[in-house]
């Protein structure tokens, strides 16, 4: 048995698998090798070939018109869940910053507008909460996954 | 006459352009920037000039380089494709003043039609209908927002805001209050200001439940201007259209006859020659209004082609060497969809999306075509814009082509980078896509708080067990390249792709 760990979008996901022969199985579903190709049997006994491609830490998977995308977590490692941070998107630049420390946003207000592939796009807070910091000003670069501000959460 | 043609755009359309030039015999010149180096495009073309420079502007907008670049490879004609300089009369008129052929409309029609306020004013004057609206002149920002939001209490919310240099969604914002006015016109001159130096900004009324529906037409210079048919390109996310066909679901021959005619009449007005795209709304009542005339081939040509057997980019050629256009009296057949698959997150807003594409397997099978001018192990950067391919389907029957569509998405894997092809795939199922009653607000109907996968629990339970079991049995050697997708240690891309499975 072998345990494999992924980001999910609350919990690690967790997956045991088994290793029965050439096949490995989890969850009822069956997975076989055929020279480079990823046969997978569902447990309602249909057959589909698997696509799947790692970069990163990160395993991209397509099966049956549907593509999946896991983020691999290592034994021990703790959920890599947002801490209240805002991340670029994208590279880009910031046009306009909207909101200042201290102030209260709630779920859904634009906090910065960003611009990025000649488009502009809106950096909403997911949560409601206190503004703690603006890391960035209008007219700055900034690079994907840069802190652009941090929202202390309200509950 | 013999002509060389260069092609002075990038990625899909470039690719497009040289493998018609190299069907009818023409030789080619592709231009590129530095960073599209070894790109498709450029791998089509007999000769390749890298431009000297290191953003947009000082490149694929780099006129004089352009023009050099041609009279240096002894090109004769250039054929811009779309966006970058396709619709600037100064690079038209720059290309013939060099003594090269401009494969488009005269530089007097692209500003007639490039600038949306006086295309207004034109049409009306050659008595096709447009939406109701006022153009704004002035433009020092605070006399121009005092004058919009006066002419916004004469037309009436909800509206919408559109830069008069626009095009593709950019500096447009629909309003559906007063309130909202302010930020709005502010947002849509400020990406007016940024993507075209114009931040001019006219006003039209909104017509909801409208289909975006256009006609294209062709012009030679032996004075015969045709159409052919309509294209329904309701189907728009953030004012960009994502899923196109031909002909239209709810057309009727009285009506395409209106709208041929009208839209000839549009082109005859400005003296037009080449191919053009007349864009018309159609409101619910049946009346139809002008929109825009686009003065260059468009994105969603393939669908027209299929359905009437004309191959526009050849005849663009034609037109541009001095021949009359070979293709006859219009006849429709079947029916072709075409999808644009983006890189882009549809679940988040559909924002951009970059990273490798480690894996880019099309569909294939009978009735499909792809244009695309990327493949696999190449990179999506936030350079360009990020269209992937599109994806065009044909067969008898709106129907079947609908199916042919669903299959085709369900085969198509790109991996490595975030695509919108689900979306798409679902898209197919919407009972508004599935009757052909769509109109330019289907996208935000069905999905006002934004798209969300229907997500299949055992496809994704068993995604999980090819993860694993691909990093099990070893399957996941790490790229030499890594998910920067840094290739300046020199080493081969390919190797990314030697470790894909299968």
């Amino acid at each position: 048995m072998m345990q494999h760990r992924y980001v999910g979008p609350e919990e690690p996901v967790e997956v045991n698998l088994t290793k029965q022969g050439d096949a490995w199985t989890h969850d009822g579903h069956r997975l076989e090798l055929h020279g480079e190709r990823l046969k997978i049997t569902l447990a309602d006994g249909t057959v589909h070939l698997a696509h799947a491609a790692k970069t990163g830490d990160v395993w991209w998977v397509h099966l049956n018109g549907h593509t999946f995308r896991w983020e691999r977590m290592e034994p021990g490692a703790t959920s890599s869940g947002h801490d209240g941070g805002l991340a670029a998107p994208m590279p880009g630049k910031v046009l306009e910053v909207l909101v200042d420390v201290g102030q209260s946003v709630t779920a859904g207000d634009a906090l910065m507008v960003l611009e990025a592939m000649k488009m502009e796009h809106r950096i909403v807070a997911t949560s409601g909460g206190v503004v703690t910091a603006v890391h960035f000003q209008a007219n700055d670069q900034v690079a994907q996954g840069a802190a652009l501000l941090s929202i202390e959460e309200s509950n | 006459m013999s002509i060389n043609v260069l092609v002075a755009n990038r990625g899909e359309i470039a690719c497009r352009v040289l493998r018609a030039c190299k069907e009818a015999g023409i030789g080619t010149v592709a231009v590129c920037a530095p960073n599209d180096e070894g790109s498709l495009f450029t791998e089509l073309a007999d000769r390749v000039v890298v431009l000297q420079g290191d953003t947009i502007a000082t490149t694929y907008l780099d006129q004089a380089q352009i023009i050099e670049a041609a009279r240096s490879t002894g090109a004769t004609a250039v054929h811009p494709g779309f966006g970058f300089l396709s619709e600037r009369a100064d690079f038209a008129r720059a290309v013939s003043e060099a003594g090269l052929i401009w494969i488009g409309p005269s530089p007097e029609a692209i500003e007639k039609m490039g600038d949306k306020m006086t295309a207004r004013q034109t049409m009306r004057a050659a008595g096709v209908p447009v939406i109701p609206g006022e153009e704004v002149e002035e433009t020092d920002e605070t006399d121009a927002l005092q004058a919009l939001r006066e002419a916004a209490n004469r037309v009436g919310y909800p509206l919408l805001l559109k830069a008069s240099s626009g095009g593709g969604g950019k500096g447009m914002r629909a309003v559906h209050d007063p309130a909202e006015f302010e930020q709005a016109a502010l947002g849509a001159r400020r990406e007016a200001v940024a993507a075209f130096g114009d931040g001019r900004i006219y006003i039209e009324r909104l017509l909801s439940g409208s289909k975006h529906v256009e006609i294209q037409v062709l012009a030679d210079s032996h004075g015969r201007t045709i159409h052919l048919g309509e294209r329904e390109c309701s189907v728009q996310r953030r004012h960009q259209k994502v899923f196109e066909e031909a002909p239209g679901p709810t057309m009727t021959p009285a009506l395409r006859e209106a709208m041929g005619s009208a839209a000839v009449a549009a082109a005859q007005a400005v003296d037009y020659v080449g191919a053009g795209t007349v864009e018309f709304l159609l409101a619910p009542t049946g009346e139809f209004f002008f929109l825009e005339m686009n003065t260059r081939i468009q994105v969603e040509h393939p669908v027209t082609e299929l359905v009437t057997g004309v191959d526009i980019v050849r005849e663009q050629l034609r037109i541009a060497k001095g021949e009359p256009m070979a293709c006859g009296d219009l006849m429709i057949r079947g029916h072709a969809i075409e999808v644009r698959l983006y890189a882009e997150d549809a679940a988040n807003g559909f924002l951009p999306s970059i990273g490798p594409l480690l894996v880019f397997r099309p569909p294939e099978g009978p009735g499909l075509r792809l244009d695309t001018g990327v493949r696999e192990g190449d990179e999506v950067t936030p350079n360009y814009d990020p269209m992937l391919a599109k994806l065009i389907v044909w067969a008898p029957s709106r129907e079947e082509a609908l199916q042919k569509m669903r299959r085709a998405l369900d085969e198509f894997v790109v991996l490595g980078t975030t695509t919108n092809i689900r979306f798409l795939r679902e898209l197919c199922d919407v009972a508004e896509v599935v009757s052909g009653n769509t109109t330019t607000t289907t996208i935000d109907d069905v999905w006002p708080h934004g798209w969300t996968p229907q997500v299949d629990e055992t496809l994704l339970s068993a995604s999980l067990l090819a993860a694993s079991a691909a990093e099990s049995l070893g399957l996941n050697r790490q790229s030499t390249r890594g998910a920067s997708g840094d290739l300046s240690d020199g080493l081969n891309p390919f190797q990314t792709i030697s470790r894909r499975f299968p």
